[in-house]
């Protein structure tokens, strides 16, 4: 990626105290983990307070990124963190809370809440199905563009381990896709 | 479909995605304004070697208080075999702590190769050196031995704690474990120093035992209080 590079000198101006360079990778960064949050079928109302959350974690723990080493993995390894503590939270939250209406409207929770001009197969769903490691691995490689050596040091993996996922991830998707009646080559996805 | 297919599906979903709310960005960026300077952790081959050294003290230290019997009554083959592949663990289990300590950082081993090793290679090392295989008071001088191990893992847990208490392990359950078992492996290196005791299901066992039985409890404690950011 060319922006490594940029990354890396203003992740290393943030751990000097400038807080121009906390604000340029607020900025440059914070639509990519959002996306991250959104695509893992959590409300915009979650990944809202996820995405504070996780910048606020990298600001209490900016000291442990090493000047020199990648910036991506170190940012989507406190991400996936604070997801984790989001579905403990949550999980704790609800088996306090009594059901109240069985027919809940699923459609209010969607994952990206508003989300609009969606593509012909809900890829949120599928993706959804997926396990949460291979969900991760994909929206990593294919979403954020990130090399497969920065996806296996974000989930603490090996390289083969990210690729059999990646692998796993796409015979499913595959799968669902073609369950869904989407069987064409880029042509009639268009 | 091929692969290139799916590859746009999952960018036009991405693409599709609502963008970040201008005001919470402006928020976010508004409470980081005041960031004081913080001096990065010290780099992996720091804290590897860090972590070795507290483990070795801790367990020569123990050893000279406990008396160093076992070595003395060691041969020259024994001590050349045990101690290297105990010392290769401990660094092996060093290394993999300071990876957990550190977001993003590539691990030596995965937690459970180093429980696997932590366990078969010293047993597999005994059962090679030690061929007397009786079992006298197996139950009570083993739960000594046990025992000893994990009281002398109890600093050597201390002291991994102060090397890595400015780290932050986004896995605490792994790094829990992982100091946990290299605590055990301090235990485990103080008793063969110590313990003249050269049965084979008796160092097997008990000795081998204070890895693991170190490891689960390192991963316990992790569970039930999880790691938190340095305030």
């Amino acid at each position: 990626m060319d922006s490594d590079s940029d990354l890396t000198l203003l992740m290393e101006s943030y751990q000097q105290g400038d807080s121009s360079a906390a604000a340029a990778l607020i900025h440059r960064l914070s639509a990519q983990l959002y996306r991250f949050f959104l695509m893992q079928h959590i409300s915009r109302r979650h990944a809202d307070d996820l995405l504070q959350e996780t910048w606020l974690r990298i600001h209490q723990v900016r000291h442990t990124y090493r000047p020199g080493h990648p910036v991506l993995p170190w940012f989507y390894a406190i991400a996936r963190n604070v997801r984790v503590d989001h579905y403990r939270k949550a999980h704790r939250a609800e088996s306090r809370e009594e059901r109240l209406e069985e027919g809940f409207d699923v459609a209010q929770a969607a994952p990206g809440g508003a989300r609009t001009g969606a593509c012909a197969p809900d890829m949120d769903r599928l993706l959804a199905a997926l396990p949460e490691s291979q969900r991760d691995v994909i929206l990593m490689l294919k979403v954020s563009g990130m090399s497969l050596e920065e996806v296996a040091r974000a989930t603490a993996s090996s390289v083969g381990s990210v690729k059999q996922k990646a692998h796993r991830a796409y015979e499913t998707l595959r799968k669902g896709l073609a369950a869904m009646g989407v069987r064409a080559s880029k042509g009639d996805l268009a | 479909m091929n692969d290139r297919d799916l590859d746009d599906l999952l960018k036009r979903a991405a693409s599709a995605s609502p963008d970040v709310d201008p005001g919470l960005l402006d928020r976010i960026a508004h409470s980081v304004e005041t960031a004081r300077p913080v001096h990065p952790l010290a780099p992996a081959w720091v804290l590897t070697g860090g972590l070795v050294a507290v483990c070795v003290a801790v367990a020569i230290a123990g050893a000279l208080i406990l008396g160093p019997h076992g070595v003395r009554k060691m041969s020259t083959a024994d001590i050349v075999v045990i101690f290297p592949v105990v010392g290769l663990l401990i660094w092996l289990a060093a290394a993999l702590c300071a990876a957990e300590a550190v977001p993003g950082s590539r691990r030596p081993v995965a937690p459970w190769v180093l429980c696997v090793c932590g366990c078969l290679a010293p047993a597999l090392v005994f059962g090679l050196l030690f061929h007397d295989y009786s079992t006298e008071r197996f139950v009570h001088q083993g739960l000594a031995c046990l025992t000893a191990g994990l009281a002398q893992a109890v600093p050597a847990a201390a002291g991994t704690w102060w090397i890595l208490r400015r780290g932050f392990a986004v896995n605490s359950i792994a790094a829990g474990f992982a100091q946990g078992a290299l605590a055990g492996l301090a235990g485990l290196a103080m008793l063969e120093l110590h313990c003249p005791n050269f049965e084979a299901p008796h160092v097997i066992v008990w000795h081998v035992g204070v890895v693991p039985v170190s490891g689960a409890l390192g991963m316990l404690i992790a569970r039930f209080r999880p790691a938190r950011p340095p305030a």
